[in-house]
């Protein structure tokens, strides 16, 4: 399917800089993010991907600069964006199933239609797990709960923070091409922080690279080139070239 | 038997024990899941404060000792927002110097106090209708709060990020969390005493994480067994003359160590079969 991807920038970045303390995280950050696009992130550990997606969602206000959705403030647009957090910090032997938890986010969220939670489970193929505890879920599995529980709404964003970081490499296949359908076949905006290059440069058709400033913008072919990578993760990962 | 359900004292201690139970219960399962287990004693503690100004001033110390309660909940939840101190750092700080200003204005009182020794180990005698009808109007609020934000309060609790995205505020629920917490401490006080109250909060969610099978069990059970433990403690602080507080955490501990008993025999009898 052809997908379509507006011209007109969906989410506006302009001079955003943030720092925690005396550390600069985000230094003049500017860039455009488009409506229906797949936007991946790249760079090396504390590089301020998560803190951007964190302003992106509102979730933290930058020292400088702003970030604007659709002409609005973040805060504003928060319910229209779904949020697959690397991992949530909770006590994993407390007793709430997946139903459970994903019930209790159709019960409290009244800005939009529920989509039906078992529809939902079947997609991510999780449908056998609904009465088992959250914590005796696989990492694969938690991560895919909390994609159901992100896709319950018909959301216009997807945030996913390391989607594959605890997955095997056929749950990761499978995760890309679930991310790329919900793009493609609902024209959800995603924003992907990941560091898996060849993933990125399959699936995303924008790629922000990231080391503090930006470093780049652009399509994977244009952008993931062995000098940009070197800046990013250092001279090793600039020997990388990849094959089509 | 039934003759002791005739004596005054002991219908207002059971009906405030059951009220007071089905809040604890409930609060506990939140407090329990965010390993917040250290509010309970600290707010607890930091009663004393507001008791024994009551006391020396002369006027009721439950209704101020409730004042003083929201008070501290509020500051601890300023400390938190505002500062990086953390939330274990800010009850210990705030809660002993309100223990520490409590039994200093104790040591201004001349003479034997009976109503500070009783907030101290908790009384069945000590509860008065005047301290029932309080208990009963606040039960009654806290109960339709939490039935209105139990699933939002839930969410909170595993996921703060997404309930945020999802159009709630945290840092509200956060704060209606605390003050619940801080009036039902209160309330309970009396009957338990400063010294173990908070082990009535955490005790039974406790006991029902380790058997639930689901959150929405979880909940139940836990209220469940606050209730039952109340209820077995004030009969045998009756029956065998013992504090009331003792007897009903020492319940609710001996509940405990019976169900961790039974679930680790149960995964051993399951490994062998």
């Amino acid at each position: 399917m052809q997908k379509k991807i507006s011209i007109k920038p969906y989410i506006e970045i302009k001079d955003v800089t943030h720092r925690y303390g005396t550390i600069t995280v985000l230094d003049q950050i500017s860039c455009t993010i488009e409506k229906g696009s797949l936007t991946a992130i790249l760079g090396p550990n504390g590089s301020g991907k998560t803190t951007l997606v964190r302003a992106i969602m509102g979730l933290l206000t930058p020292d400088k600069g702003t970030i604007t959705i659709n002409g609005k403030n973040p805060k504003e647009m928060r319910t229209n964006i779904g949020y697959v957090p690397q991992q949530l910090q909770f006590d994993r032997t407390l007793p709430i199933t997946v139903k459970e938890f994903l019930e209790v986010y159709t019960c409290t969220n009244t800005h939009h239609q529920h989509k039906d939670s078992t529809h939902i489970l079947a997609e991510v193929g999780l449908t056998e797990h609904i009465h088992q505890k959250i914590g005796t879920l696989s990492g694969g599995q938690f991560q895919r709960a909390l994609i159901a529980r992100a896709l319950l709404h018909k959301k216009d964003i997807l945030i996913l923070d390391e989607p594959s970081a605890a997955i095997d490499a056929e749950g990761e296949e499978t995760l890309y091409q679930m991310i790329e359908k919900l793009n493609r076949e609902h024209g959800i905006t995603c924003i992907l922080i990941s560091h898996d290059i060849t993933m990125v440069h399959r699936f995303a058709d924008s790629v922000l690279c990231l080391n503090k400033e930006k470093i780049c913008q652009g399509t994977p072919s244009d952008t993931i080139t062995p000098d940009v990578l070197k800046k990013l993760y250092g001279s090793e990962m600039g020997m990388y070239h990849h094959h089509h | 038997m039934l003759e002791l359900f005739s004596y005054p004292f002991m219908q207002r201690a059971l009906l405030s024990g059951i009220l007071i139970s089905l809040i604890l219960g409930w609060l506990g399962t939140f407090i329990v899941s965010r390993k917040m287990s250290f509010i309970g004693d600290g707010i607890a503690h930091a009663s004393l404060g507001g008791i024994a100004l009551a006391v020396l001033v002369g006027i009721a110390p439950l209704p101020t000792a409730l004042i003083f309660g929201i008070l501290l909940a509020c500051i601890l939840f300023t400390i938190e927002q505002k500062t990086n101190i953390g939330t274990d750092s800010a009850i210990g700080i705030i809660f002993t110097s309100s223990l520490a200003l409590g039994i200093m204005l104790i040591s201004l009182h001349q003479g034997y106090q009976p109503e500070l020794i009783s907030y101290l180990f908790g009384n069945i005698l000590a509860i008065s209708t005047h301290d029932l009808v309080i208990t009963l109007v606040i039960s009654t609020i806290a109960l339709i709060a939490l039935s209105i934000w139990n699933n939002k309060l839930i969410f909170i609790t595993f996921d703060k990020d997404g309930a945020y995205l999802s159009g709630i505020s945290p840092a509200r629920y956060d704060l209606a969390l605390y003050i619940l917490t801080a009036l039902s401490i209160i309330l309970s006080v009396k009957l338990v005493g400063v010294i173990l109250v908070s082990a009535l909060l955490i005790t039974p969610s406790a006991t029902a994480k380790l058997i639930a099978p689901s959150f929405a069990a979880f909940q139940k059970i836990a209220i469940t067994l606050a209730c039952m433990t109340t209820c077995i403690g004030l009969l045998m602080s009756y029956y065998l003359d013992l504090p009331s507080g003792a007897a009903i955490i020492l319940t609710g501990s001996f509940i405990f160590t019976l169900t961790l008993l039974g679930k680790k025999m149960k995964m051993i009898y399951d490994k062998q079969s």
